[in-house]
């Protein structure tokens, strides 16, 4: 293996073997321990893989042995695989971390050799995806894929709402894969299965053909990035899987949809119209606001970070779908924003959805329960864990200085660049997703203030939350590593940027660094492509601060239009982080002075209108703080039984007021129950062709049989 | 929406000149009895005790008086009637505590509580808020919570109840701070002290500053009792009548 | 009904109860129940004969409890009165708050205070002496109970928690007060609640409770008076004339028609001024703060108007047993009549603007609304019954010192909602003006006060308070002192009802309709 990255795949492959074969030997005590370390060494070597294709220049390619009548095998890692070798690699190392606090609580119940095995093999699966480089190998990896993701959700299958989520997870995904499989052999259409082929093969393909494909792997991989209408089976799945691998299935599988989509649609076949594109950017749309909806009305936390991942998918498809219609309408560098919006929103989003479902997995080990209801009060017992979830929640919430706002901030202005497109319909389209999107982005702020404050704030609700006690070391290490990345990413956006601009480049064919990110960092003397007026503006703003200790172009993420309109948008995160610091400290130091020695602290129980005693079934719950969305967004949710019984003695002195409030998911109500309805009423057609008489069966075969034969012979 | 404006701009400016002049217009204070010659008999028709004897007539505690007017009707020797508002003092106790400091000359912010008041008092303070007496252009704001308070203005007794509510939302007031008994109840517990549930006044529960008499005190007389704790008018001996005076005036 | 047919359909319908009770003054239908028979009779009273539930009067004799159950005719002049005994050491009566529910709060404020056990009322307990402050057992109102001497050892609930009715994922109970925002009065409030809507509302009153019936016993009428004129300070006057009328019927007395006449002045320039104050609280709840200064300004006319006329802004130390402590002169009464003119013009102007302004509108209409069957229910009065529909009014139907002899409407209104009460307090400060313009013409001469002898006797006096219909039981003994004292003020009966308006709108409803309500948690407290 010569190509640079082959010895480090190696060593993680076998790394991945060495892991799943030690957790089975291994005695039950050092299980949890062992499988920790063997994740997180194995994610090393992944990660270092998928920096070396990052770095590389292209692609470096091996081919293994050849399968007989569908060609060889072979892996390629070009620089895309190589950002979602690196993503994945940066989601399973902490994430194993957090395995060695969240295991023991599975290994009372269950065995935990099966649980080591499927999740280091998951590990290698999700590689063989990345790197699949032909038709055959990406589908048999997307299927192992699949399966071990299947068997890991149900692990805990003594619940029986457990199976049947896992139940679901595993029909719809095998529906999305048998589009995939449709949708990849169409674009095959008749020539070799590699994907080098299909390159080559896609400028040939009709408009016909090319919808059909874009259709079909845009729904089959949607399934397992959960966008809408495809996504039922997600929070089920999200909610019943175990703690232990909730992070990884949020952080690592759903970016193998959003990668599935950008493989097809940006490299193997192209856009050559608007049209998905914009399909891309409605279905994101709704996603986003639906997720959101959903998850700002729910109490169960888990069940809350599991619609929060519907709207990032949203999000993410919206980016993509942003960077489609730029490349179709002659666009690259647009477009090369709008991919870099939508890949950096990728890794932000497995970063602070690892940290959250990290906190959260540790808060239900903890507590015993994950309703926000019966939480509060738990920044008291678990302050590590609530930093923690807090970073986690500025991050997701698109706050500065943590990651979420780079991204969404660019995503949105990728949408407001649609100024610069001609047709009218589409700037329509654009506007309206952008104003959903920024809808999605205030209800983000509401949820996750809701999620932090109900449940770390406050009294505690229960006796469970009040008792209890932070959680073991390796889960405050591994939120700690995804807290410090959420922060880095957010701070040093202008070195992110260059590393995903090299990942779109191939495909756009444009430079997004010289798009977004203006090289502050060298003088007008030495370079032209700044006029020197401007670049004197800015240096009397200070952007060159930093020019001859920090590498890179500059700290300042600018997008430039003509001689009109010289700055479109602009931000510096990095200087924002400092300046924030600055503030902070400035403000602090002014108090002190200004109290000095005066200073007398007092600390007092929260004001509470002079009540004798403060209970906490008087304090706000995550119901009631979420009922105004409730009630607003009615049309949406269409709650079906709103029932207020007034139970009475003597008719006016009331026992109990009840208030029952049963609502449909909009997706079951949408999809899954017309389908279901429809393929139980066929059914019930067909059973009709059951008679129960041997003499029938047996004329059918005999149908079946003369129809076969004449068919054959027809053709 | 216009009709608010016009409506409003044509009424005019009805506000009070208080304290920059005096006010003299009827009806805005009941007055007090004043202390001076007078006949023993009157004192045991006062049904608080708030008339004594002194060397040379009656002396008049305004902290007990509850404007019954029975030593001044249905008798052959009425006391003397005095009008004016600014009766407001300091409290006696363990030193009274000075004025809230000049930064606080202007601009103080008042949390109203009920420790138990028949209601006009409470009536009383709220006539503060409109356009003849207009507190705001003395620096006078109410505020819902005790955490942004400076003054704690007290009306009421004081009663079982809500002591531990009064304790309660003194301590939740930051330093500096000042307490304002309002009316004669908050200050000697009026005609329903003692009992099983009322004590002798506020002052039994948080330390008293300022003591503004009356029963009522009309609004005026409230704004000259908070004039007296931010100390931009002086405090008034709280007893008139011949003879020394009890305490101390401070000006 | 007319009394007589109700006497002889009670007595009719129940053989077994005596006619004539003893104390119940001339004019009244007594009846002296045995006690299982008290919720039939009560309940016929109350659905049959179309009577008003007035009020329970609990007193604890030498040897026997003395349970009075007072109820008036809603639209005749019929007042009965139905008395039951037993002895001290059976303190179990049967319960008539299933049947006439107005009686919830009368019976739950007895066993509070005398330890009465009421069989059949689920709700006993924790209302005057809450359960978080006093222990059980502490009877405040049995003779044994020394009125002055703090109680010491105190043994309240530790565990106490509030009681939640409602059942829903993610209730819970929202804590107003004791001590909350603005110039309020002290008051507690638990309103269960989802989130948006309030669900159950329950105020938990008596925190100002100063215990005004205890500390009144033992005292000389004149000394009472005080109490009686000060524990409501806002509409003092009227409490005073109901007391001074007590005395005065005990007595015997004859006030004079000077004193009379006056008395409806007063009193209705009281209930001018509370209704502008009502006006001004609506306004101010909603925000709109111009048409709140306008009603300030008029209110605070009154305010000093009353005082130019008597000398006290709150109308105090003027009502005394045998008419008023001082006269005032015909000129002065005139002058003050055209004020009050000349304020309830500028009234109507601003009800003119008010009716224009639809926001402001928007915040009063179909909110806050008290059906006209739930009023009746929980027997409801005063200006808010009258807003649901509910028209009886003590002047009319039990007429009391002079307004017999006066012309004037009684406004009532159908829909219960915010709006109709504003509506009835603006046509009912109309009506005072109308009274205040009669009682000021043609004055006759003479004294304003006759000697009141002390006698004893104990008697029922009524007054059509501002707020609603106000009664009071007054028992003196040969020496003129108080041996019991029972009132049951309005604001005691409507917030009883309050929850029937708050219940089913939204948290920022809350306060406006509130102000709607115009109640008075002194006025309940006591």
């Amino acid at each position: 293996m010569t190509a640079p990255g082959g010895t480090s795949l190696a060593i993680f492959f076998g790394l991945c073997g060495a892991g799943i074969v030690a957790v089975w030997l291994a005695p039950e005590r050092l299980q949890a321990r062992l499988l920790a370390w063997a994740g997180a060494l194995a994610a090393l070597a992944l990660g270092w893989a998928g920096a070396l294709a990052l770095a590389g220049n292209g692609s470096s390619a091996w081919t293994l042995w050849t399968v007989p009548s569908l060609g060889p095998i072979t892996l390629a890692a070009d620089r895309l695989s190589g950002l979602f070798l690196l993503v994945t690699a940066l989601v399973y190392g902490p994430a194993s971390i957090f395995l060695a606090s969240a295991l023991p609580r599975l290994a009372q119940r269950y065995r935990l050799r099966g649980f080591g095995g499927w999740y280091l093999a998951l590990l290698g699966a999700i590689a063989l995806v990345l790197l699949a480089a032909d038709v055959f190998t990406f589908l048999v990896a997307w299927e192992v894929m699949s399966l071990l993701c299947y068997l890991l959700v149900v692990y805990d299958h003594e619940t029986e709402t457990h199976t049947q989520a896992g139940y679901l997870m595993l029909i719809m995904g095998e529906a999305g894969a048998l589009a995939i499989v449709l949708g990849l052999l169409l674009a095959a259409h008749g020539q070799a299965l590699d994907f080098a082929a299909l390159r080559s093969a896609a400028p040939g393909a009709g408009a016909g053909l090319r919808w059909a494909v874009f259709l079909l792997t845009f729904f089959g991989f949607g399934v397992k990035a959960g966008l809408v209408p495809v996504n039922p089976w997600l929070p089920r799945a999200y909610t019943a899987a175990p703690p232990a691998f909730v992070p990884v299935l949020a952080g690592a599988t759903l970016n193998l949809g959003l990668y599935g989509i950008l493989r097809i649609n940006a490299d193997l076949l192209p856009a050559a119209s608007v049209g998905p594109g914009l399909v891309a950017l409605v279905v994101g749309t709704v996603t986003a606001i639906l997720g959101i909806l959903y998850a700002t009305t729910e109490n169960d936390l888990k069940m809350l970070l599991a619609q929060s991942s519907i709207e990032n998918a949203g999000i993410i498809t919206v980016g993509l779908g942003a960077g489609l219609v730029f490349s179709a309408s002659g666009q690259p560098a647009l477009a090369a924003i709008a991919y870099i919006a939508a890949l950096y929103h990728l890794t932000n989003h497995a970063l602070y959805k690892t940290l959250l479902f990290c906190g959260c997995g540790a808060v239900e080990g903890q507590t015993g329960t994950r309703d926000l209801d019966r939480l509060g009060g738990l920044i008291h017992g678990l302050p590590w864990t609530a930093l923690g979830f807090l970073a986690g929640a500025l991050a997701i919430a698109a706050l500065p200085p943590f990651n979420g706002f780079v991204s969404e901030w660019l995503t949105l202005q990728s949408l407001l660049a649609s100024a610069a497109l001609a047709p009218t319909g589409v700037k329509v389209v654009f506007a309206l997703c952008g104003a959903v999107l920024a809808l999605t982005a205030a209800l983000a702020v509401t949820c996750f203030v809701k999620a932090f404050a109900m449940g770390f704030l406050g009294i505690s609700r229960s006796p469970e939350a009040a008792a209890a006690r932070e959680a073991p070391r390796s889960a405050g290490f591994a939120m700690a590593l995804l807290a410090a990345g959420c922060l880095l990413l957010g701070v040093l956006a202008t070195y992110v940027v260059p590393v995903l601009d090299r990942t779109i480049q191939p495909f756009t064919g444009s430079s997004a660094t010289a798009a977004i990110v203006p090289p502050f960092f060298a003088s007008s003397t030495h370079h032209t492509d700044l006029p020197a007026a401007f670049v004197a503006d800015f240096h009397a703003l200070g952007a060159q601060v930093g020019q001859t200790v920090l590498p890179g172009p500059g700290l300042v993420l600018m997008h430039r239009g003509g001689a009109a309109n010289p700055v479109v948008y602009a931000a510096a995160p990095f200087w924002l982080a400092v300046v924030l610091g600055l503030l902070l400290a400035l403000a602090y130091l002014v108090v002190r002075l200004l109290v000095g020695r005066r200073r007398h602290v007092v600390r007092q129980p929260c004001w509470d209108g002079g009540l004798r005693r403060l209970l906490p079934e008087m304090t706000y719950t995550a119901t009631g703080f979420s009922n105004s969305v409730r009630v607003i967004f009615d049309a949406v949710f269409r709650p079906t039984t709103v029932e207020d019984t007034r139970e009475t003695v003597a008719r006016h002195f009331r026992t109990a007021i009840r208030r029952d409030r049963e609502e449909v998911y909009l997706i079951d109500r949408a999809v899954l129950h017309p389908l279901r309805s429809a393929a139980l009423g066929l059914a019930a057609m067909l059973a009709r062709i059951h008679r129960g008489r041997l003499n029938t069966y047996v004329t059918y075969v005999l149908l079946a049989l003369l129809a076969g034969l004449l068919l054959s012979a027809w053709l | 929406m216009s009709q608010w404006v016009l409506k409003g701009l044509s009424t005019g400016v009805k506000t009070t000149r208080y304290p920059a002049q005096p006010e003299t217009a009827a009806g805005v204070s009941p007055g007090f009895p004043s202390g001076g010659p007078g006949a023993g008999e009157l004192i045991e028709r006062c049904p608080t005790h708030a008339l004594e004897a002194v060397n040379g007539g009656i002396a008049v505690n305004h902290r007990r008086c509850i404007h019954c007017f029975r030593c001044v009707r249905e008798t052959t020797a009425p006391l003397a009637w005095r009008d004016g508002f600014e009766w407001s003092g300091l409290a006696a106790g363990p030193g009274p505590s000075p004025p809230l400091g000049s930064e606080f000359e202007r601009s103080i912010h008042i949390l109203v509580m009920d420790a138990g008041d028949c209601g006009a008092c409470l009536h009383e303070v709220r006539q503060l808020n409109n356009p003849y007496y207009n507190m705001h252009r003395l620096g006078f704001f109410i505020t819902p919570t005790p955490r942004h308070a400076d003054v704690l203005l007290v009306v009421g007794p004081g009663v079982d109840h809500l002591r531990f509510a009064l304790e309660k939302t003194y301590r939740a007031m930051p330093t500096p701070k000042r307490v304002v008994a309002v009316g004669a109840c908050a200050l000697t517990g009026g005609v329903f002290a003692p009992s099983f549930v009322t004590g002798s006044g506020v002052a039994g529960i948080i330390p008293v500053d300022v003591e503004v008499p009356g029963h009522p005190p009309p609004p005026l007389a409230i704004l000259h009792g908070l004039l007296v704790a931010v100390g931009r008018r002086p405090p008034v001996s709280l007893i008139s009548g011949p003879g020394a005076p009890r305490r101390e005036v401070t000006t | 009904m007319s009394p007589e047919d109700i006497a002889r359909q009670l007595h009719g319908r129940w053989p077994m109860a005596a006619p004539g009770g003893a104390d119940a003054q001339p004019g009244t239908i007594a009846l002296s129940c045995p006690p299982p028979h008290l919720p039939e009779v009560c309940a016929w009273l109350f659905s049959e004969a179309d009577c008003a539930f007035a009020g329970l009067v609990v007193e604890e004799n030498a040897d026997a409890w003395e349970l009075r159950y007072l109820f008036h005719s809603r639209a005749g002049p019929a007042r009965v009165q139905v008395v039951a005994r037993q002895a001290l050491a059976q303190k179990e009566f049967p319960s008539i708050s299933a049947r006439v529910h107005a009686a919830d709060w009368q019976e739950r404020e007895a066993e509070d205070m005398f330890g009465v056990v009421f069989a059949g009322h689920p709700r006993l307990g924790d209302f005057i002496l809450h359960d978080d402050a006093w222990q059980e057992g502490v009877e405040p109102m049995r003779h044994r109970f020394d009125a002055q001497t703090p109680v010491e050892g105190r043994r309240p609930k530790p565990d106490w928690r509030p009681r939640r009715i409602v059942e829903a994922e993610g209730a819970f109970v929202m804590p107003v007060g004791p001590v909350f925002g603005g110039i309020a009065e002290s008051v507690h409030f638990q309103l269960e609640t989802v989130g948006e809507d309030v669900i159950r509302a329950f105020p938990r009153l008596f925190f100002k409770y100063r215990g005004v019936e205890k500390i009144a016993e033992g005292k000389p009428a004149h000394e009472a008076l005080l109490l009686a004129e000060r524990f409501a300070a806002t509409t003092a006057f009227a409490h005073a004339v109901a007391f001074s009328a007590a005395v005065e019927r005990i007595a015997g007395a004859e006030v004079p028609e000077r004193a009379r006449r006056l008395r409806v002045l007063l009193a209705e320039l009281e209930r001018l001024r509370h209704h502008v104050g009502v006006i001004e609280g609506i306004c101010e709840s909603t925000g709109l703060v111009v048409a709140a200064s306008q009603a300030a300004i008029l209110e605070e006319e009154l305010l000093r108007l009353c005082a130019k006329l008597t000398g006290h802004r709150y109308l105090f130390g003027l009502a005394s047993p045998g008419g008023l402590s001082r006269d005032l002169g015909d000129a002065a009464c005139q002058d003050a009549v055209q004020a009050a003119r000349d304020v309830t013009r500028r009234l109507n102007v601003l009800e003119e603007l008010l009716r224009y302004s639809s926001s402001y509108l928007d915040r009063l209409e179909d909110v806050g609304v008290i059906a006209k069957s739930d009023a009746l229910a929980h027997g409801l009065v005063g200006p808010i019954a009258r807003a649901s529909g509910q028209g009886c009014d003590l002047r009319r139907a039990q007429p009391y010192e002079a307004y017999d002899r006066f012309d004037f409407d009684t406004p009532v209104e159908l829909e219960g909602d915010g709006y109709a009460r504003l509506r009835v307090f603006f046509a009912e400060a109309r009506q005072a003006l109308r009274l205040m313009e009669q009682a000021a013409t043609g004055l006759p001469g003479g004294p304003v006060r006759s000697p009141c002898p002390t006698k004893a006797g104990a008697t029922l006096s009524w007054i059509e308070a501002p707020r609603g219909a106000a009664f009071h039981w007054l028992r003196l003994d040969a020496d003129g002192r108080v041996i019991r004292y029972h009132i049951v003020p309005p604001s005691f009966i409507n917030w009883h009802g309050f929850h029937l308006a708050v219940e089913r709108f939204a948290f920022q409803d809350f306060p406006i309709i509130l102000a709607t309500l115009g109640l008075s948690v002194a006025e309940n407290d006591r």
